[in-house]
């Protein structure tokens, strides 16, 4: 028998996954449109962000509820209080989404720069490690949370280098320096959404294991 | 500075803090074993909360704990009970003034038919004393304590069954305080009680235990997580788990814990 409860966090579970995966495309969809200059999809990303916001609040509603009604302790607590900071990120993952769509806007219509390969290969990465991290949510493995947590280090790595290449393009292509200041800060908001998957992940380490790993370092000399 | 460590987990507490601590308990009814190797501290100060499924034991020994299990024919205790380092177990302890110092709050009110007053003054009129002045005195001071001396000031004289029932089991908690214990045992004192009289009940828990060790039988998981420090969750006459009150209810290091206090048991 399902008790009443499993069944309300199912449907948390369900509405939370659903909006992860509708992030997931808008991320998708704002990588296309830099890569292929595609203004109809990057403005496609512009009207799905609605969406996400909505389901947001919607997360926020069934966890007050949740909490409020249900009294929930241990594993029950922490994934409402888990799911609660995911959709916070996933919310601000589409609004960087959204941030790299009117980017690429502004980009598509003048000359191409050099680079874009590799912004968009860091922009890859950046979208494994959000995929990685919905997975590791979806099926509660913490390992695999945690495997995503060391992957960020690649896409800053990534970002260092690109707005090295960029700011050196720069100095020697004056003309391009107003595309050239566009790009870094689309390289910017993907580096950010590396950084919100490896706060998912970091959440659901904190739910499968009661342990909060954020700000690892500050615990660590605290302790 | 010497520290202790409790068996059932890893925490780390000043010796000096305890004031109860359960050594290997057994307890038998007859051929019944119904408590199984209890090892574990209760420090002062603090409440403590005791949870399980109906039969899982807590209330027997919350029961061992003033030797009220004394009073059942056939029980058999082994293993020891030491409170402020002495075996309350131990032959020649004098069971009366264990249980002054060791007082107890039951499921039901239970206010004699007499005056609040004489319910309040009670146990110091078996206990001998006579001085009216002093008894005076601590009856105030007993319904002060228990949150009950603005609403009875003015009628100590009347009967204590015109009360009602949160009024009721604050007298008895009153009438417990007034020989001065040191530990209060409480078996599950706001069950018969409507919500607000519920939460004037933990609100005077949280205001005991400046005074008091507190040990708490409770059913209701909210109140043993509202009102305990520490909580310690038996099953089967075994202890499973004991812990800080804040972590057993976020992060049980026992699955069973886990599963009795999310409702998944069974």
């Amino acid at each position: 028998m399902q008790f009443h409860l499993e069944e309300e966090l199912n449907q948390l579970k369900l509405k939370a996954l659903s909006m992860a995966a509708n992030t997931e495309q808008i991320i998708r969809k704002s990588i296309r449109a830099y890569e292929k200059r595609d203004e109809f999809l990057a403005e496609q990303v512009i009207d799905s962000d609605a969406e996400i916001n909505k389901q947001e609040v919607e997360i926020d509603e069934m966890s007050l509820r949740l909490l409020a009604l249900e009294g929930p302790v241990a594993s029950d607590l922490r994934f409402i209080l888990g799911t609660t900071r995911i959709s916070v990120d996933l919310e601000r993952i589409a609004d960087e989404a959204v941030n790299m769509a009117e980017r690429s806007m502004l980009l598509s219509s003048r000359p191409v720069l050099p680079f874009r390969e590799e912004v968009v290969d860091m922009a890859e990465k950046a979208l494994a490690m959000f995929k990685e991290a919905v997975r590791a949510y979806a099926s509660g493995d913490a390992e695999l949370a945690l495997s995503v947590c060391k992957m960020d280090s690649d896409v800053d790595m990534l970002n260092h280098k690109n707005v090295r290449n960029i700011i050196e393009h720069m100095i020697k292509e004056t003309p391009a320096i107003e595309r050239s200041v566009h790009t870094i800060i689309l390289v910017r908001r993907i580096e950010r959404i590396a950084d919100l998957a490896t706060n998912i992940a970091e959440s659901v380490v904190f739910m499968v294991r009661g342990v909060n790993i954020k700000h690892q370092s500050f615990f660590d000399t605290r302790n | 500075m010497t520290t202790h460590q409790t068996s059932a987990t890893h925490e780390t507490h000043m010796i000096q803090d305890i004031k109860i601590s359960s050594q290997h308990l057994d307890f038998y009814y007859s051929d019944f074993h119904a408590l199984h190797d209890i090892t574990m501290d209760f420090y002062v100060n603090q409440a403590t909360a005791l949870i399980g499924p109906s039969g899982c034991g807590k209330s027997t020994f919350l029961r061992c704990i003033n030797r009220m299990n004394d009073l059942i024919p056939g029980t058999r205790v082994e293993g020891a009970l030491v409170l402020d380092g002495s075996n309350i177990y131990d032959p020649g302890v004098d069971v009366v003034e264990l249980r002054r110092s060791v007082g107890m709050v039951f499921q039901k009110p239970n206010p004699f038919p007499k005056t609040i007053f004489e319910n309040v003054a009670y146990g110091l009129r078996v206990n001998g004393v006579t001085d009216k002045e002093y008894i005076a005195e601590r009856v105030e001071e007993s319904l002060k304590l228990s949150a009950l001396w603005t609403e009875v000031k003015d009628r100590l004289h009347q009967s204590a069954l015109g009360l009602s029932g949160g009024q009721q089991q604050r007298l008895c908690i009153a009438r417990a305080l007034a020989v001065e214990p040191e530990v209060l045992l409480m078996d599950e004192p706001a069950s018969a009680l409507d919500p607000i009289a519920t939460q004037k009940i933990e609100e005077l828990i949280h205001e005991l235990k400046k005074q008091f060790t507190i040990v708490i039988v409770t059913h209701s998981m909210q109140q043993a997580a509202r009102v305990s420090d520490r909580t310690a969750f038996f099953y089967m006459g075994k202890l499973i788990e004991v812990g800080q009150t804040d972590k057993v209810f976020t992060r049980p290091e026992q699955k069973q814990t886990e599963d009795y206090i999310t409702g998944r048991f069974g």
